[in-house]
């Protein structure tokens, strides 16, 4: 008799701590009922432009651009233009940056502009004969979303365009950091 | 209030009484032997006690204890032995009953060890570390723990993230059974560690070769037990108190666990548990890992019901883990790769700090089960256990967006969501005609989501399985023969958004495997056992369906949809020898795997805005990997102990006609140990030194990798212990040395090997304290 009053306690007592422990622990999140994957909440740079304005004002302004509008992977870009300037001619080029994933298109370019001490453009052209230099500042180190080329004689190579994030690094070399953005275009002086 | 207390007073005294029945036949009796757990040798002048007769007896020079003129009914009955903990047992006697026991020294309290003697017919049987291998595990994840058995290694995402890889393989081809229960985490990623507390474990270990029939489809390469010690069976309070120092990372732990048993109410068991962790950044010989600390806070609760006939028991466990993952291994692209391999150093330093920042995961892992056994007469034991997982993995990109906006909701880029329900029934039959076996059914159900970026898209997973297994062994038969069947059904569908539209295929999978199996004792010492078994396993949701971008390992991942079944034949042959002098084990595996799922470098490179990027398919190739693991034990003397270890595997692919990619080199490990005396105020010391060699991969097929496998390494190590006696219990003290001579090398088998070397020299300081609290006072000595 009492032996039955044990038990009965004791399912209690376990049916006690069953209910506790399925209620202590979190939500049982239903199983996958109505699937709401989100397409992308993260941030991608899909388009970056340099337009090229001559400093004398003389030759028409030049614009190239690199555009993968679906992102990282996926399709491949659709426009990726080669930067064609004029021999002996001083341009002044700014770059601009945006995410064409989102409506409205978002500019990525203001972003960086607010976190210029983070971020660092390098420069490497090879062949061409064209010599580049920065013209902005972080107010220590340079930034590059505006730089100066200066064009030599006619001919034909590359320029690699590399956008490093150097959050806490940035040193005023291209070394540190992490690669946002690199696009080498075909570069033709005429 | 008082009268309240009166109540329960005399409740309490009822209870006491309840068994005592008096009944006319008096006549039945109890009897048996008291024995060593260990080597079974009798144990002379132990005491055996009858709770509610109050009768004391002792054992005699044999070990033999009789208690005559019982009535029928359900008894209380202690047995202790001088040094021994006191075991407990309700016994019900309807009839003369023999019951033996097998008391244990504190000195080495190894439970495991009792239960690998069952194991010992087994065609496959689980190698267990040893209670000095994990006491010398505590503090170290479950992957780095579990590496000390040999055949073991791992596969590392740098020093926190470490999986276990059994004869060349992990992740979905590894079963890890924690607590009996399937494991379901994200265990597809290569950098997706095992979500378990290593605390938890009284006894880690390692099934080699396929298991599928068993366990269920998953287990191509072998299973992993994770079981903690049985609930406490004596009455009283007791528990246990570690805490684990390591130099490198300055990593503290502290675990606890309290065990519990009422006198009064001796079926009751309980136990809570609890473990903290903290790490910070860790030191190769030449400079600081940025970003590599570890922030871990796990407990777990179990209360159980144990009857003779019965028993019940519920358990809870929570993990809960944040680790930094190094910050330069973070890297934009191809051209950074490049830089980050050409240099001395990593591109990215930091001094000594235990702040986790970007990026990171951070990982919870919630366990609720819930098992019973009912014994069904004399013939066997009917098992059930339900078990429900939650999963949840954030990841935490280097990146803030930059995007304020975005940046101030700080969301990790990648979340998942894993529930799992996995329920099973067995049931056991005792040896009848010289079989015995086990037949079941399991079943489990899983749902997936996720937010952030895509990687994998949600998806839901049902499956059944049903399995029977019987072994045959006369009594006193050298040889033992097992056979096995199994089939399961598993339906999976998976859900994501093609052109804004949800697209969402379903897949049946059906498969059959089966196990062939025989033991043979060819002498007393010498014990041979081979295996053949059929395994297979669904692709997973990732080998499907990822596409996407991994930073860590700087490749664009693609999945196939059109990726079949991967079905293994495996066998195993292994040789076991055990004296006083000499002993060894030496193991072969052959495996052929058809369809093996793997990620082939495409050698093609994908133009993204960030850059080239190599492209990463998942693909399929009949594959064999074959391969010996030996242990070879030799105690010249009482004091002298020589160890030494072999791995080695091969590992083919037929379809490429070369090398499989991402196999373990060849590791061989000698060590020496120096065991002292036991004394009075010292037992179980010892000295030892090992030195680990780990030979260069050549056997990876060329132009595959962004660098070339690592030179060859040789590391030495060391460590110390004893347990030193304090009242009644022993304290285990124990010092561990990696790497002494901090020596610079890189592992293959670790992802992060392109950015920087492994830790330098990590010195570790364990001390474990048992304690009681409550002690019972059922038996007078």
């Amino acid at each position: 008799m009492m032996k039955m009053k044990t038990q009965v306690k004791v399912a209690a007592v376990l049916g006690l701590a069953l209910v506790a422990g399925l209620s202590s622990c979190k939500k049982d999140d239903d199983l996958v009922p109505t699937p709401q994957p989100t397409i992308n909440e993260g941030e991608v740079i899909t388009t970056m432009t340099l337009t090229f304005v001559d400093d004398a004002g003389v030759q028409p302004n030049v614009t190239a651009t690199f555009r993968d509008p679906d992102g990282d992977g996926g399709l491949a870009p659709d426009i990726f233009d080669d930067i064609v300037l004029q021999n002996g001619t001083v341009y002044n080029c700014s770059i601009t940056l945006s995410n064409e994933t989102v409506t409205p298109i978002e500019d990525i370019t203001a972003e960086v502009l607010e976190e210029d001490d983070e971020h660092f453009f390098c420069f490497s052209p090879s062949g061409a004969d064209v010599t580049i230099a920065r013209t902005d500042s972080d107010g220590t180190f340079e930034v590059g979303l505006e730089s100066q080329w200066t064009v030599g004689a006619a001919g034909s190579g590359t320029t690699t365009v590399t956008l490093k994030h150097q959050p806490g690094v940035k040193d005023g070399t291209c070394a540190p950091g992490e690669t946002d953005v690199e696009v080498t275009f075909n570069t033709i002086v005429q | 209030m008082q009268q309240l207390t009166q109540i329960l007073g005399s409740f309490l005294l009822l209870l006491l009484s309840i068994p005592a029945i008096a009944q006319d036949n008096c006549t039945l009796e109890l009897s048996g032997y008291v024995l060593d757990a260990h080597n079974e040798k009798p144990l002379p002048n132990s005491k055996v006690h009858i709770r509610e007769l109050d009768i004391t007896v002792s054992a005699n020079a044999d070990g033999f204890y009789e208690i005559t003129g019982l009535c029928p009914g359900e008894y209380l009955v202690f047995c202790k032995h001088i040094g021994c903990d006191a075991i407990k047992d309700t016994v019900l006697i309807t009839q003369s009953t023999q019951l033996n026991f097998y008391p244990e020294h504190h000195l080495d309290i190894d439970e495991v060890k009792v239960a690998a003697d069952k194991e010992a017919d087994f065609s496959q049987k689980p190698e267990h570390m040893t209670e000095r291998e994990l006491n010398e595990s505590r503090g170290l994840s479950l992957g780095e723990g579990l590496a000390k058995l040999n055949g073991v290694g791992k596969l590392s995402t740098g020093n926190n993230i470490v999986k276990p890889v059994i004869h060349g393989m992990h992740s979905n081809r590894i079963l890890i059974l924690n607590n009996g229960v399937r494991q379901e985490g994200q265990q597809w990623g290569n950098e997706h560690a095992p979500e378990i507390d290593p605390f938890i474990a009284g006894d880690l270990a390692v099934i080699k070769g396929a298991n599928s029939v068993r366990y269920g489809p998953d287990a191509i390469a072998g299973v992993i037990l994770v079981n903690p010690k049985e609930l406490k069976k004596t009455p009283g309070v007791a528990g246990e108190l570690n805490l684990v120092g390591f130099s490198n990372g300055r990593q503290g732990n502290v675990s606890a666990t309290l065990d519990g048993n009422l006198s009064k109410l001796p079926a009751l068991r309980w136990r809570a548990q609890g473990s903290l962790k903290r790490g910070g950044n860790v030191q190769a010989p030449d400079y600081f890992l940025k970003n590599t600390g570890v922030f871990e806070y796990n407990f777990s609760g179990a209360v159980g019901w144990f009857k003779p006939k019965y028993g019940v028991d519920i358990f809870y466990s929570q993990f809960n883990t944040q680790v930094g993952v190094f910050s330069a291994a973070h890297i934009g692209n191809l051209t950074d790769l490049q830089a980050a391999f050409e240099a001395d150093r990593p591109l990215e330093e930091a001094d000594f700090t235990y702040e986790i920042g970007r990026p990171r995961q951070e990982i919870e892992h919630e366990l609720f089960k819930a098992q019973g056994y009912w014994l069904t007469g004399e013939k066997g034991k009917l098992t059930f256990r339900y078990a429900r997982q939650f999963n949840r993995r954030k990841e935490i990109d280097k990146h803030v967006p930059l995007n304020d906006s975005l940046a101030a909701l700080n969301l990790p880029a990648l979340r998942f969501n894993l529930t799992t329900h996995t329920g099973e029934i067995a049931w056991n039959h005792n040896r009848t005609r010289n079989f015995k076996g086990i037949i079941g059914v399991s079943v489990i159900h899983q749902g997936n989501t996720y937010q952030g970026r895509f990687f994998i898209p949600n998806f839901r997973k049902i499956g059944g399985g049903l399995f029977w297994i019987e072994q045959w062994k006369p009594k006193d038969s050298k040889l033992a023969l097992e056979a096995g069947a199994r089939f399961d059904y598993i339906y999976q569908r998976i859900y994501m958004w093609v052109n804004d539209e949800i697209f969402s295929p379903e897949r049946n999978f059906m498969n059959g495997s089966g196990s062939l199996g025989a033991s043979y004792r060819i002498n007393k010492k010498m014990t041979a056992r081979v295996n053949a078994g059929s395994a297979w396993r669904p692709p997973s949701v990732a080998e499907l369906y990822s596409d996407g971008l991994h930073h860590g390992a700087a490749g664009i991942e693609r999945g196939d949809a059109s990726l079949v079944t991967e079905k293994a034949l495996n066998f195993t042959a292994s040789l076991e020898y055990k004296s006083d002098k000499l002993n060894f084990l030496i193991d072969g595996y052959y495996n052929i795997i058809d369809d093996f799922i793997y990620l082939r470098p495409t050698l093609e490179t994908e133009l993204t805005i960030k850059g080239a990027y190599p492209l990463f398919e998942y693909t399929q190739a009949d594959a064999h990997l074959r391969g010996t693991d030996i242990t070879v034990n030799y105690l010249p003397s009482e004091n002298w102990s020589f160890t030494t270890k072999a791995s080695i595997l091969r590992a083919w692919n037929f379809s490429q006609n070369d090398y499989l990619i991402w196999m373990p080199s060849d590791r061989f490990e000698n060590s020496l140990e120096y065991r002292f005396k036991d004394s009075n105020k010292l037992a179980n010391a010892f000295v030892s030194i090992s030195v680990v060699s780990v030979l260069k991969q050549k056997r990876a097929p060329e132009n595959s990798d962004f660098a070339a496998p690592p030179e060859g390494y040789t590391l030495l190590n060391a460590s110390a212990g004893m347990d030193i006696p304090v009242k009644n219990q022993f304290i285990t003290v124990g010092i561990s040395a990696n790497n002494i001579l901090n020596v610079r090398y890189r592992d293959y088998m670790n992802r992060f090997r392109y950015f920087t070397d492994e830790m330098g020299t990590n010195i570790s300081l364990r001390v474990k304290v048992p304690f009681t609290l409550l002690q019972a006072k059922s038996i007078h000595e």
